[in-house]
């Protein structure tokens, strides 16, 4: 079978890129696109680990977010791809206090659905503020994340073993940020993942666009 | 022999227990082996001693909250990954010891098979901390350092939420 590279012909990394730029972001944009974000935060969870662990994975809104926090990361390198994993859980620690308490957060949804559109469009714009700044816009959005959990999460037995599988969930989306993010390193890598960061603010702007 | 092994096992067994072991472990794994075993000392002290306290028929309060907050503690401070004063680091270790000790009480027929329990739950959590002291120790590599950190903040995260549910409903 005969393939024809002349695609690539000439413009080296570029050309192969642009192709998986575009492929990448198709991918993407058509997933998230086929869920629905009413799933994300709606509803009683049964509890147990693998509740709270199934719980991050079947919000798209909140899968497309923890994925950016880990690109991200990833994208800016050493300190900040550690820094944003250990700052996201404990700030959304305390956004889902306020949760449990019972403290009304207006547009918990909408903070939500932003905060993938914000940190996917840093990704795409390859944004690199300082590491304060970056820690700041992330913590603010684990809040919203956090409440949303917070107020769900159940009373009884099960609480620890939920908050437990949520909190490795949210992690596990994380590292999964941070792993695609590591191909930054190359050139065609970097272009791929400015445009899987380009998929999610897209895709944070649908979810903001339901919400209206 | 049964009583020993389900006292023996009953760290292991209660989530929030290793939950606080683990993070107290993965705190004395970034401090110096000598503050590491005065912490190991004082810990398996607390835990004889909160034991001590169950056999004499000692009621505890709030002992599983105390856990939860002493985890929220040790998560915390492993996500800073700072040299932790020598005190502190000793009052972590028997609040902790005690706290797990007093949240055991042994669900026995007699006294004779609750004693064996206790004394099983002395050794399985002196055990559990020891041995997960020293894998956490063991963890050089910059790549494992980041992850106990990561895994501290989680602890602390997962310890806030389920202290707050808790208190709070």
């Amino acid at each position: 079978m005969q393939v024809d590279l002349s695609l690539y012909a000439g413009k080296g990394n570029i050309g192969y890129a642009a192709v998986m730029m575009r492929a990448i972001f198709s991918i993407i944009l058509i997933l998230l696109l086929l869920v629905s974000p009413a799933l994300a935060h709606s509803g009683s969870m049964t509890g147990g680990f693998v509740g709270g662990l199934a719980h991050p994975a079947f919000g798209p809104d909140h899968v497309a977010a923890m994925v950016a926090v880990g690109l991200w990361g990833a994208f800016l390198g050493a300190p900040a791809i550690y820094t944003l994993p250990v700052v996201f859980p404990l700030v959304m620690a305390f956004g889902g206090v306020v949760g449990i308490v019972g403290l009304p957060l207006p547009g918990v949804e909408v903070g939500i659905a932003a905060s993938a559109a914000v940190l996917g469009l840093m990704v795409a714009l390859a944004a690199k503020p300082p590491l304060w700044i970056t820690a700041v816009i992330v913590g603010a959005f684990a809040i919203f994340h956090g409440h949303a959990h917070g107020a769900e999460l159940p009373p009884g037995a099960d609480a620890l073993a939920y908050s437990a599988g949520f909190v490795i969930a949210t992690g596990a989306l994380h590292l999964a940020g941070i792993g695609f993010g590591l191909l930054a390193r190359w050139p065609a890598g970097r272009v791929a993942v400015r445009a899987a960061g380009g998929a999610i603010a897209f895709a944070g702007l649908m979810f903001l666009g339901r919400l209206a | 022999m049964t009583a020993f092994i389900g006292g023996l096992l009953h760290p292991l067994l209660v989530s929030a227990h290793v939950m606080a072991v683990l993070a107290l472990a993965l705190l004395l794994g970034q401090q110096a082996p000598g503050r590491r075993r005065q912490a190991l000392f004082v810990y398996v002290a607390a835990v004889i001693a909160g034991l001590g306290a169950i056999a004499l028929a000692v009621v505890p309060v709030l002992a599983g909250e105390a856990l939860l907050m002493l985890a929220l503690l040790c998560g915390g401070l492993v996500a800073l990954a700072r040299p932790v004063p020598e005190l502190l680091g000793w009052v972590l270790a028997g609040g902790t010891g005690a706290a797990l000790a007093l949240d055991s009480p042994p669900a026995a027929l007699s006294l004779s098979e609750a004693n064996v329990t206790l004394v099983g739950t002395a050794v399985g959590a002196a055990l559990l901390l020891a041995v997960l002291a020293e894998s956490a120790a063991r963890l050089r590599r910059n790549w494992q350092r980041i992850g106990a950190r990561i895994l501290g903040s989680w602890i602390a995260a997962s310890a806030v939420l389920v202290l707050a549910l808790r208190l709070v409903r």
